[in-house]
């Protein structure tokens, strides 16, 4: 048996070995994070999905903020 | 079938969206309709939510405004490539409870089969999906495992130590999957070439299967901005 630490490392380890209701309660925790730090719902933007439309995705954003937006870059 | 049951089989820590897979018949969809009111959910994007574009493969998107779940994005589905039908979906399904609450996701295999399209972020929650599978089973294995393994596995040492310690269902299964022959030969660089490709073919054969889908919806986006008013002059 390959030692699956040692091949995806002790985090993803540990998250493989917890059963699933371990699992759902410690997503909820990061549900619970993720919300109170103003993480948006919508999912990111996926050019490679068969559902993708750009129009579509800008006019829906929940709250009109991207995940990630560029603020401020140098001249290149 | 999305996200969610990735977090339960352990291939994913979070997911933002619920995406599930429904049956068709009127009162299903009529039960769907009921509770998607209950969540406020309202659909967005296109196709509308009826029952031609489910049957056709599409997948129809919400947005519910309910208080306590307002924003969450619910993807439903009702056809899936290289999926059989929700019957035989749902007489395979895995059942979970916690806290009370009943939840019924995809069977393994079956997550692993939708998980294969042309998205580069599927690949590697295949790659979980099935190795946390083998991380938590690998000490208990019986003869089932090892048939999912050596049809799924896409890490190459992990395949490696499959194929060589069960070599007869190895030998049995490479005619579904040569790549088999060097996994059992512990030819790693190959074998994650071989890898490589079979990803690149199935990414292909899902393209193919959607072209004539996108095709649809972009139709159905054409049509929809054609129905929008246009703003009223200044």
């Amino acid at each position: 048996m390959v030692d699956i630490r040692s091949l995806v490392g002790d985090e993803w380890a540990e998250w493989y070995l917890m059963t699933p209701v371990q699992r759902l309660e410690e997503t909820s925790k990061l549900w619970l994070t993720y919300r109170e730090l103003g993480g948006s719902l919508d999912p990111e933007p996926d050019p490679q999905s068969p559902f993708y439309d750009p129009d579509e995705w800008r006019a829906l954003a929940l709250d009109g903020r991207a995940g990630v937006r560029l603020v401020r870059r140098c001249g290149i | 079938m999305g996200g969610q049951a990735c977090v339960l089989y352990g291939a994913a820590e979070f997911s933002r969206d619920t995406d599930i897979v429904t049956v068709t018949d009127a009162d299903n969809l009529g039960r769907l309709q009921a509770a998607v009111d209950e969540l406020r959910a309202e659909s967005i994007a296109v196709p509308p939510f009826e029952r031609q574009f489910l049957e056709a493969g599409h997948a129809v998107h919400f947005r519910c405004r309910l208080p306590g779940v307002e924003g969450m994005r619910l993807d439903v589905m009702a056809k899936i490539r290289g999926l059989p039908d929700f019957e035989t979906l749902w007489n395979r399904r895995t059942t979970l409870e916690a806290a009370d609450t009943v939840i019924d996701v995809l069977a393994l295999p079956d997550l692993v089969t939708a998980k294969k399209t042309q998205r580069d972020k599927d690949w590697p929650m295949i790659g979980r999906l099935v190795e946390a599978h083998y991380a938590q089973h690998a000490p208990t294995v019986h003869d089932a495992m090892i048939d999912f393994w050596l049809r799924e596995l896409r890490s190459p040492p992990i395949l490696i130590d499959v194929a060589q310690a069960a070599p007869q269902a190895c030998r049995k299964l490479t005619s579904v999957r040569p790549l088999l022959t060097l996994a059992a030969a512990g030819e790693e660089e190959s074998l994650a070439r071989a890898l490589r490709a079979e990803e690149d073919a199935e990414r292909e054969a899902d393209r193919r299967y959607w072209a004539p889908l996108k095709r649809e919806l972009e139709q159905l986006r054409r049509d929809r901005r054609q129905q929008v008013p246009d703003p009223p002059a200044e």
